[in-house]
């Protein structure tokens, strides 16, 4: 069989385990090679007839991958781990910088993971959390579970009262951020 | 009594699953219910005969008894059975079966009742010579009430819902601060969960093992033991994992333990299969918890060592029959593990998961029973437990099972809801594990969310994963037409949508 020509060099913005990197992608018939921060990844690689995964043979080491979009960027999953990864193009890095890390400043917010009955409620809006704290428990497949924030904060906002039925995904509690105007870094 | 041909299974998924296997082998017709949203659930897909009994909450469809009775009377079932969970410790079930004049597979309701009720329980066990944990004599009252016996014994201190079961409705209170709000959430789960707010106390053992013995008893005075199983690996008092026998005990010990056991059992008259669930302390002296009067989830682990059928066991009872073996229970051989797969997130607290199964693949080889109510494409219903399958490895001693159950994991294959394979990996690695040094509290001293934390040879996977599936959707956008040199161009727009739609 002919093989396939080589693509143009594709790159990318990805953040993967907290850390962004800068990282080059070539592909060359079932060859991928990949540059980042000086280290160079070859691999053989098969997608499998099976949704969006990928046989990969790494240096010989096998491993399969599914890729599947997130909330947030794209999942990795293999040998039962799941693994967020972020991409972003050289574009949408410039357009972030313009942005000025706004995400930063947008505070969080508590979400119902799946439908249930909000059971308690242990904020009102005002006061202070810390990173940790339970704020709401809701009831779901016969068990009740805290649902707690990641940040330090104040809550702004509690969006349900207790015994209301709560959908997938329904925000129940908006908390701002601890001090606005601190440090601008990424999260 | 005449041959139970038809029998309703008053329960769903892999335990649903299991007894149609038996029913099958054995040459019988097993009929399932189903809830609206378990239509196409595998148990009604197994079934030879399958009936909707209402909508997907429980309490309109598995746990409506009127319902599941009028159903069982109108397919002509000759006996149900109940599983775990839903009816199967339901005094008032078994009564209305009698007299509905189907068989309940299981004990009978007067012992469901003396069981079922952890404080009745208690006072058979010290009726039968067995130690119980120091507690409160009877259901507490008050918040004060529960303080002065904080005082009396000391902090920690376990409140416990009296009608409680698999660990719902239990909680450790280690101060009078921490009180206040175990009172209200044990209470708000017991009367939730079991329609019954009444708890009680006990004292707390710092580092306990969770022990329990398999009973299977004829109805006419006959009680044998099956050895017992080590269910010490738990969270939020809900076991993980399971293993016979249990790496604590020494032949004195088992010996006196299925001693005890028996003793409970006789003591209330016993029938069919059962679990006498004890804790161990660090000295090994065992103390009576509970009796759990049906099939245990974990009970794969003593068919894989003693080669039972316990569902066939229990039919044999039922109808009147002598147990398979008569006076004399197989010998366990080997050792065996049975990890829970959860649909839950053990990065966040283990918060349950639901969604469709994407991608199953079930381990194969030398050892490996999976018993599970799962397929692709599956959508994991929101109203039931999350348990989605059990990975059960039998191996010639502990080092063989644990190898096999690393091993099992890793071919194991979940795609879809978040779930626990990777926890049981870390589990089954763990140098405390595999020294067999457990206890309840293990995953409190040892477990870190970071365990999971990818190495660097899946990190790179993942990297080149993601930048694999970035190259096929800048094809896609290509084949698709839309001129892009510029393919990141195309992507920088998606992504502003998605950046958008966040907000």
């Amino acid at each position: 069989m002919a093989r396939a020509r080589a693509e143009p060099p594709l790159k990318l913005w990805v953040t993967l385990e907290g850390r962004e990197a800068e990282v080059t992608i070539h592909t060359d018939g079932d060859r991928l090679v990949v540059e980042s921060d000086g280290r160079h990844i070859e691999a053989d690689f098969v997608r499998l007839p099976d949704g969006e995964v990928y046989s990969l043979l790494i240096d010989g080491r096998s491993h399969v991958v599914r890729v599947s979009p997130a909330q947030e960027g794209l999942e990795v999953e293999l040998r039962g781990m799941t693994i967020p990864v972020e991409v972003k193009h050289p574009l949408e890095k410039m357009l972030q910088a313009a942005s000025g890390g706004r995400a930063a400043s947008r505070g969080e917010t508590v979400a119902a993971p799946m439908p249930g009955v909000v059971v308690a409620v242990r904020v009102k809006a005002g006061d202070a959390v810390k990173a940790g704290q339970a704020v709401i428990v809701v009831e779901a497949m016969k068990m009740q579970n805290e649902l707690a924030v990641a940040h330090d904060g104040v809550v702004r906002e509690v969006m349900v009262a207790e015994r209301a039925a709560v959908s997938a995904g329904q925000a129940l509690v908006r908390v701002a951020p601890a001090s606005s105007g601190s440090s601008g870094g990424s999260a | 009594m005449p041959r139970l041909q038809r029998v309703l299974i008053a329960n769903r998924g892999e335990i649903a699953v299991r007894i149609i296997r038996t029913l099958r082998e054995t040459g019988r017709t097993g009929i399932a219910i189903y809830s609206e949203p378990d239509r196409t659930a595998l148990h009604v897909l197994m079934a030879d005969e399958a009936y909707l009994v209402g909508p997907g909450p429980s309490s309109e469809s598995y746990l409506n008894m009127e319902r599941v009775l009028e159903v069982a009377k109108r397919v002509r079932a000759d006996a149900i059975h109940p599983g775990y969970g839903f009816f199967a410790e339901n005094e008032a079930f078994a009564r209305a079966c009698a007299r509905a004049g189907i068989v309940f597979i299981g004990p009978t309701p007067e012992t469901i009742a003396a069981l079922g009720d952890k404080l009745a329980a208690r006072t058979a066990a010290l009726a039968a010579g067995v130690p119980v944990v120091p507690g409160s004599p009877g259901p507490v009252g008050s918040r004060d009430e529960v303080k002065r016996f904080g005082t009396e014994i000391g902090y920690p201190l376990m409140l416990k819902a009296a009608a409680g079961g698999g660990g719902k409705g239990m909680r450790v209170v280690r101060s009078d601060a921490e009180l206040d709000a175990a009172w209200d959430l044990t209470r708000g789960e017991a009367k939730a969960a079991f329609g019954d707010e009444r708890v009680f106390v006990e004292r707390y053992i710092e580092r306990p093992r969770h022990v329990e013995a398999q009973i299977l008893a004829d109805g006419s005075g006959r009680v044998v033991f099956l050895g017992e199983r080590e269910c010490s690996v738990q969270r939020r008092h809900q076991k993980l994992l399971e293993e016979t026998p249990s790496p604590a005990f020494d032949a004195k010990t088992r010996a006196a333990f299925g001693e005890a056991a028996c003793r409970v059992a006789k003591q209330v008259g016993y029938r069919s299969a059962g679990t006498v669930e004890f804790i161990l302390d660090e000295s090994r002296q065992f103390y009576f918890l509970e009796v759990n009067t049906r099939l245990q989830v974990e009970h794969p682990v003593t068919e894989m060592v003693t080669g039972l059928d316990l569902v066939a066991e229990q039919l044999r009872v039922a109808e009147g029959d002598e147990l398979s073996f008569g006076d004399a229970p197989p010998e366990p051989r080997g050792w065996s593990m049975e990890a829970r797969i959860i649909a839950e997130d053990p990065a966040r607290n283990f918060l349950p998961s639901v969604g469709r199964i994407e991608r199953v693949q079930f381990p194969q080889g030398p050892g490996v029973r999976i018993d599970s109510g799962i397929y692709r494409g599956y959508e994991v219903p929101v109203f039931y437990d999350s348990l989605l399958a059990k990975l059960v490895v039998w191996g010639a001693d502990r080092e063989q099972a644990r190898r096999r159950l690393v091993r099992a994991l890793d071919e194991f294959v979940l795609e879809g809801p978040r779930h626990n394979l990777a926890f049981h990996a870390w589990l089954a690695l763990h140098p405390e594990f595999a020294a067999g040094r457990l206890s309840t509290r293990f995953l409190e001293e040892h477990w870190r969310p970071a365990e999971l934390k990818p190495g660097a040879e899946a990190a790179n996977a993942a990297l080149l994963a993601a930048a694999l599936h970035e190259r096929a959707e800048r094809q896609r956008v290509q084949v698709g037409g839309r001129d892009a040199p510029g393919a990141s161009t195309a992507s920088a727009w998606k992504w502003l949508g998605r950046e958008r739609s966040r907000r």
